[in-house]
């Protein structure tokens, strides 16, 4: 379990955020860890599950980020399904 | 004795040229210093301007012009006049104040390099009293302000900014430091005084002062129009400079500089001229868009200047810089504003119902890119959730720029690159181009960003990234309006 920082930013939003992560959570927890920075702030709520996009591919909401491939800094985008 | 008149001697006494021969070129005009682009000796003789200016004539010139500015600022401070101006034009100024006056000084350091290390004696005539304006200008702007310091502590950023690692004046400073404080003479006077000063801030002063006139800030406006007078005059070094690099097969190395220019110098003046026209210049006063602005004067200028002087457009002119001019500095302001209690001013927000009417006109679809970003701020400050209004971590910011990385659309992502191991990012491919055209030069900048990673900001949160930036509880910018915009955004919805 490591701090592992990203870029990303929720779909809709106007600006890329530094994201703190743990490199073992899952992508439901990095999904709600972006939007707690921009849904509710920016961007309007909806009550719909959220994904991760990493290089044009959505991820599994179990895998986690050690087992994604994503390194720290790369960019990955949130949003509603 | 009757006297000569100055064009019987003006240029026999200026232009001091001489072939060296106890010394060599090189030691005289060292490349870095001075560089020459393999353009040599007499080559540059021929540098001319139109201005012909004698000493005697300057002091006498800029001594009444200095007598009336500090006369107007005399006769202002007995009255309320700052008083009644209105929040959003304080925060204009309070913007331009810190991003400005100490860089006239860092711009007499490169004049002053011209003045010496310029290849022609016209031309080192020329930025000798270039030398002496952006003294003169820095002084003056850092005066005024301070002026109204027992007014509002946060004019003391007119003078404490550029000491500090705000992100904004990191921002300033690299643009700065690259375009002249650190920059050769010939590079310098292509960069400087040809993009930088003939292309934009001329126009912009001129712009500013009409603006200030406007809202009745006569103090400012005042000072503004005396400035701009003299950039007029100091900033014809670029054009003969330019013409003699051409005439000399040196177009591609001329064309590089101000394309790398253009663009650098683009993104602060979006940065702060963007917002300050269409979200802190109160509507009334409003005389035309920034868009509006940038087409009808700097992109007629340089293509006036581009056709005159038979150079091109830049490569990114349709691609990039155009589409920016529509959505760039409304996302920039947003950035601000959210992130308010990192800067030295009060944002405006300036999203008030007639005021998003006047945008939407102005720039078809704002409503659906940032109106709607902005109608959930505004049910946060209505219903009292004040803090959702605030941020909790940084935005990533361009390694070029050193602006955060906006949008213009969905699922953009920005550009990741690595050099010699190090990630950069860059929120444009002519950002990354710009960097990656002189990696030595640029590679040990570090962002804030990169700083808040290696550790250099400690506690490394967002109170520990405002001490590290020197914001202190009583500049720290907030809503410059008190969000009384909210409540005519709210009628106006029903």
């Amino acid at each position: 379990m490591a701090l592992f920082p990203l870029q990303a930013n929720f779909r809709g939003d106007f600006v890329v955020l530094l994201i703190p992560v743990d490199d073992g959570d899952d992508m439901s927890i990095v999904a709600d860890k972006v939007a707690q920075h921009a849904v509710g702030l920016r961007v309007a709520e909806k009550s719909a599950p959220k994904c991760v996009y990493y290089n044009g591919r959505e991820l599994p909401s179990s895998m986690t980020v050690a087992q994604s491939g994503i390194q720290p800094m790369d960019w990955i985008e949130v949003a509603y399904v | 004795m009757p006297k000569l008149q100055r064009r019987d001697y003006y240029d026999i006494a200026r232009d001091m040229n001489w072939a060296f021969s106890y010394v060599g070129e090189d030691e005289v005009f060292p490349e870095e210093l001075s560089k020459s682009f393999g353009i040599h000796g007499e080559q540059w003789w021929g540098w001319d301007e139109p201005y012909k200016l004698t000493y005697r004539e300057y002091v006498h010139n800029q001594a009444g012009k200095d007598d009336g500015i500090y006369s107007i600022r005399s006769t202002i401070a007995r009255s309320n006049l700052y008083d009644n101006l209105d929040a959003g034009w304080k925060s204009a100024i309070k913007a331009h104040y810190g991003a400005i006056p100490v860089p006239e000084y860092f711009a007499s350091i490169g004049e002053a390099r011209m003045a010496r290390f310029g290849r022609a004696a016209a031309w080192r005539n020329m930025a000798t009293f270039g030398t002496l304006d952006e003294c003169r200008h820095g002084q003056a702007q850092i005066y005024f302000p301070y002026c109204l310091l027992g007014k509002d502590p946060q004019f003391d950023w007119a003078h404490k900014a550029m000491h500090t690692n705000e992100w904004g004046v990191i921002a300033a400073r690299s643009l700065f430091d690259d375009m002249f404080t650190a920059n050769d003479a010939v590079s310098t006077a292509i960069q400087l005084t040809f993009t930088f000063e003939t292309g934009f801030t001329n126009l912009q002063f001129l712009g500013m002062a009409s603006d200030a006139l406007h809202v009745g800030d006569i103090e400012f406006g005042a000072l503004i129009s005396s400035i701009q007078t003299d950039e007029a005059r100091h900033s014809q070094q670029g054009e003969p400079t330019l013409k003699i690099m051409i005439n000399n097969g040196r177009k591609a190395e001329a064309q590089k500089m101000v394309d790398q220019m253009f663009w650098r110098s683009w993104k602060l003046f979006a940065l702060l001229t963007g917002i300050s026209m269409d979200y802190y210049t109160p509507l009334e006063s409003r005389t035309m868009s920034f868009k509006e602005f940038m087409q009808d004067w700097i992109c007629r200028q340089f293509m006036d200047q581009f056709k005159d002087l038979g150079m091109n457009v830049p490569w990114y002119w349709e691609e990039h810089f155009l589409p920016e001019l529509d959505w760039v500095h409304h996302a920039y302001h947003m950035g601000v504003w959210f992130w308010r209690p990192t800067v030295w001013w009060n944002p405006d927000a300036g999203v008030s119902a007639a005021e998003r009417d006047w945008l939407e006109q102005k720039y078809p679809g704002w409503n659906d890119r940032f109106g709607k970003l902005w109608d959930v701020i505004g049910d946060n400050v209505r219903t009292g959730q004040i803090e959702k209004t605030y941020p909790a971590t940084l935005p990533i910011v361009c390694n070029c720029c050193h602006i955060p990385i906006c949008s213009p659309s969905i699922g953009k992502a920005p550009r990741i690159t690595t050099h010699n191991g190090r990630k950069l990012n860059f929120c444009c491919e002519v950002c990354e181009w710009v960097w990656k055209s002189q990696p030595e030069r640029y590679d040990t900048h570090l962002s804030i960003v990169d700083r808040f990673l290696a550790g250099h900001i400690q506690p490394p949160t967002l109170e520990g990234a405002l001490q590290y930036m020197g914001i202190t509880p009583d500049v720290a910018g907030n809503d410059a309006q008190a969000y009384a915009w909210n409540g005519a955004s709210r009628l106006a919805a029903e």
